[in-house]
């Protein structure tokens, strides 16, 4: 009988104890946009301690989709919202806010780089998608077969790179032969293959994962750079949004605010992106 | 009092039992109506191979073929593995190592299976890529030699425990007819114990069809059957993988949505009739000893 009452006061106690509800922020969706609301998130906290931010990653459809239903009150999309998306929520006012801008690079293995390749048209990055062109020997490279790596259907990063390469975002891709999720399983897949060509977020490159540099119909070449993102020259390139339902208010407005402000586009660019208004 | 407290019990113990049997209950009601739309909808399409629901075609031939294949790797390498190292345990070893050596083998059933699936990210799919000579390692075959490992204590223990239940006095009978241990054990102890490997299989089948995280992890997740069909060193997509990968994304209520329910009620169709088949192939077979 002891131990009933024991168990009983401990389980008033819990339940008084969270009774007490923080006030939370809750975040999810783009593993794109994910570094900057973290590490701002945590930033933001140190001045308000008693506001709790909880962000989770998903991809850009699970931000949209859960804000449809109410879940979040701020949903991470790394594309545009779909006109199928507005259209299966019609109740929810999808306000988005850009927080900074973003290319989407076609990645490859260094060692592929490594042999010459450094550099292709939107033309043979659709051809490999497709599965047209299976080798690397096609291109000038080594005779080794292509790893085509897509990614899940609802990503923002695949939204993007196949509109600019295929010219429709939802365009199958016949070719692949892994499909993945969020931009750190995508960057360890590439680290892991030597003939690997996938897309990832600029950000993501590293000198494992080499960007490659578009050549455009008029023979330029031009390559992922901060630069070429800034100038609009990089083909594929994208605005990183926040999506709130109807006009922010209350603390979710003073955290927009703040991911707005200098010291929140500081960590825009710390996190290898480009702040909105350059 | 006495009766009363009897009373309680009784009505305590009653209602839990009935509360479980409620919930998985209600688990099947909610697949079933959840899935409605799809079967309503899609119909007969949804037993195809396209999977594209951008252009509302949702054929999950290939997660069901996926699934099958990874299962069926696991338990071909599982079963023998298993019950042969239960052998071991129970009869083999002497009796002040059995515990040692099982509760060791029994931590593998404790390593969550997140765990498995890094290990099988950064170490065995690099190992087979390298071994196979393959595009990437992300394969079928590496997910069902990953599920094998994860299902391996299912069977010891249980297989273990069949065989410890079976009394003494048989193998003294037997060891007094002058039989060699092997033949103790061939002859005598696995005929008794069968009934109860068999059910240690089918519940290490339910748990190897159901594994999602570390499978999701390995498998390569695309929607397409290998080609050729029995090459198994390619990419594939199971059922949980792609429901683990995909579930998110969708909208409730959605045809989508419903269709990936689907094949949750598919999975759990599955695992209900392995059950069954479990229970009453344990009932049937009397057992020889008291």
């Amino acid at each position: 009988m002891k131990n009933a009452y024991t168990l009983l006061t401990f389980l008033v106690c819990i339940i008084i104890t969270s009774c007490d509800k923080k006030q939370a922020i809750n975040i999810a969706g783009s593993t794109t946009v994910l570094p900057i609301i973290s590490v701002a998130a945590e930033e933001f906290r140190k001045s308000n301690p008693k506001l709790n931010i909880i962000v989770n990653e998903g991809g850009s459809g699970v931000g949209v989709n859960q804000l449809g239903e109410g879940k979040l009150d701020i949903g991470m999309v790394s594309r545009d919202i779909t006109s199928d998306e507005i259209a299966e929520y019609p109740e929810i006012n999808f306000k988005p806010i850009s927080i900074g801008k973003d290319a989407v690079v076609p990645v490859i293995s260094s060692e592929i780089y490594n042999t010459g390749i450094t550099s292709l048209t939107l033309d043979e990055i659709a051809k490999i998608y497709r599965g047209e062109i299976q080798n690397w020997k096609e291109l000038g490279g080594p005779d080794k077969e292509i790893l085509v790596i897509d990614k899940e259907a609802s990503r923002g990063t695949r939204h993007v790179f196949m509109e600019i390469v295929f010219g429709n975002k939802n365009a199958e891709a016949n070719g692949a032969d892994l499909v993945l999720g969020s931009n750190n399983e995508e960057q360890t897949a590439i680290v892991q293959s030597d003939a690997a060509i996938g897309m990832l977020s600029n950000a993501w490159l590293n000198d494992d994962v080499k960007g490659l540099s578009i050549k455009m119909d008029t023979g330029e070449i031009i390559e992922p750079s901060i630069k070429n993102i800034i100038n609009n020259k990089f083909p594929i390139t994208r605005d990183l949004l926040i999506v709130t339902n109807g006009s922010p208010k209350g603390s979710v407005k003073a955290f927009i605010d703040y991911l707005l402000s200098d010291e929140g586009q500081k960590i825009v660019e710390d996190s290898g992106y480009v702040r909105i208004n350059q | 009092m006495l009766g009363l407290t009897n009373k309680v019990g009784k009505f305590y113990v009653y209602t839990s039992t009935l509360i479980s049997a409620f919930v998985v209950f209600l688990i099947f009601i909610i697949l079933l109506i959840n899935s409605w739309e799809a079967i309503s909808t899609i119909g007969l399409d949804l037993i195809s191979l396209s999977w594209n629901p951008a252009k509302g075609e949702f054929g999950i031939i290939s997660m069901l073929y996926g699934t099958f294949v990874v299962t069926f790797i696991a338990l071909v390498i599982a079963i023998p593995l298993g019950t042969f190292t239960a052998i071991f345990t129970s009869e083999i070893l002497a009796s002040k190592y059995r515990f040692v050596v099982k509760s060791t083998l029994e931590l593998l059933a404790g390593i969550p299976s997140i765990i498995y699936g890094l290990i099988g990210i950064a170490f065995l799919s690099i190992w087979f890529q390298d071994l196979f000579d393959l595009q990437s390692g992300r394969t079928l075959f590496t997910a069902g030699i990953l599920l094998s490992v994860m299902i391996l204590p299912t069977i010891i223990t249980l297989t273990d425990d069949a065989f410890h239940n079976i009394p003494e006095k048989y193998r003294e009978t037997a060891k007094g007819l002058g039989l060699y241990n092997s033949e103790i054990i061939k002859e005598v102890l696995v005929p008794i114990a069968k009934a109860d490997i068999k059910s240690a299989i089918l519940l290490a089948f339910g748990r190897a069809l159901g594994e999602t995280m570390a499978v999701m992890l390995v498998v390569g997740s695309i929607d397409r059957l290998p080609s050729p069909v029995l090459n198994w060193l390619s990419p594939g997509q199971t059922i949980t993988s792609k429901l683990g990968r995909e579930i998110a994304e969708t909208s409730f209520r959605s045809v989508h949505f419903s269709a990936m329910i689907f094949m949750g009620l598919l999975l759990f169709s599955i695992v209900l009739f392995l059950t069954i088949l479990a229970q009453n192939s344990s009932k049937k077979t009397e057992r020889l000893y008291e």
